[in-house]
């Protein structure tokens, strides 16, 4: 009875995702360089160097929903104004590590699961928009993008 | 009875810790923006060879009363590219002027003295607006005219362009 007992313990243990092994890590800033007063400036998820970029690993075969919380207005880092950002429905790219992997555009506005079928880890880019008004405040402007993946 | 009991009660536990499989983890970036003024450029004054002779070269240096002025405003203090479209020649019907040796110049304010020399071509050089926004370019040559240059007025484009960076 105990031998069946520890025997039934050893196959539920195996059966847990392993902990360790899934994580999400910010490794690029979404820059958008110089912005002209009045002009709407975009950056691609493509844009290898100015498009933000996150790292996420987790367990071959396994599911991984990511959710981005968004903001709506860089503050202005002197204080005294806000410039509008805004995010579109192909502004988030996922690609798998593998050479077989194909990149996958979705909407960052929405909650996306995907499913870990040719490698165990990727990268999701994500691109965007200011609008400075005609009038906008002139200095440097920030905010924060918060990705949120659970791991199934 | 009570060895099944035990057993289910372990079970149970187990089980439930197996149900709870989904983590949740969460990482940031930084959205980032410099919001600048937009820059704007004014040809401010022509590059004046004014009279030349067959076969005599004539240079008007950036400092000479006649060289070509750029004017530019933008942001207090930024960088600026400036880069050049420069004939080959300066034009007068189906005849040709050849210019060349191109000079510049860049200061904050609208004197050449103690100003910034640089070589004018389609290759970047970096320049920078005062704190009051400003930036004036001069561009001087050479024209050489030939032994049998046909007589007449002879012009030409020399176009500036500036980005930020």
């Amino acid at each position: 009875m105990r031998s069946c007992l520890f025997s039934l313990t050893l196959a539920l243990l195996t059966a847990s995702p392993l902990v360790g092994q899934s994580s999400v890590t910010g490794i690029r800033n979404l820059d958008f360089g110089v912005v002209i007063r009045g002009v709407q400036t975009s950056v691609s998820p493509n844009d290898p160097v100015r498009s933000g970029r996150f790292y996420v690993r987790h367990v071959l075969n396994r599911q991984v929903q990511v959710r981005f919380t968004l903001p709506t207005q860089l503050a202005r880092v002197a204080g005294g104004a806000n410039l509008p950002i805004s995010f579109g429905t192909t502004d988030a790219v996922a690609k798998g590590t593998a050479p077989t992997s194909n990149p996958l555009t979705f909407n960052p506005n929405n909650t996306q699961t995907f499913t870990l079928v040719s490698s165990a880890d990727f990268y999701i880019n994500l691109g965007g928009r200011v609008s400075p008004a005609a009038n906008q405040a002139t200095g440097a402007y920030s905010g924060t993008i918060v990705l949120t993946c659970t791991f199934f | 009875m009570r060895t099944t009991t035990r057993v289910s009660a372990v079970l149970a536990a187990f089980l439930s810790l197996g149900a709870s499989a989904a983590m949740a983890q969460s990482a940031n970036i930084t959205a980032t923006a410099n919001v600048y003024q937009a820059m704007t450029i004014t040809g401010a004054r022509t590059l004046d060879f004014g009279n030349v002779f067959p076969g005599v070269a004539k240079a008007i240096g950036v400092a000479a009363a006649t060289s070509g002025r750029f004017d530019l405003t933008g942001q207090a203090s930024a960088n600026v590219d400036l880069t050049f479209t420069l004939p080959a020649n300066l034009t007068s019907g189906a005849n040709n002027l050849p210019i060349g040796s191109w000079t510049g110049c860049t200061n904050a304010t609208n004197t050449t003295t103690g100003c910034t020399a640089f070589t004018p071509s389609a290759a970047a050089t970096a320049s920078a607006f005062s704190a009051a926004g400003a930036l004036f370019v001069w561009v001087g040559g050479t024209v050489t005219p030939g032994a049998a240059q046909a007589a007449g007025t002879y012009t030409g484009t020399v176009t500036m362009t500036g980005v930020y960076f």
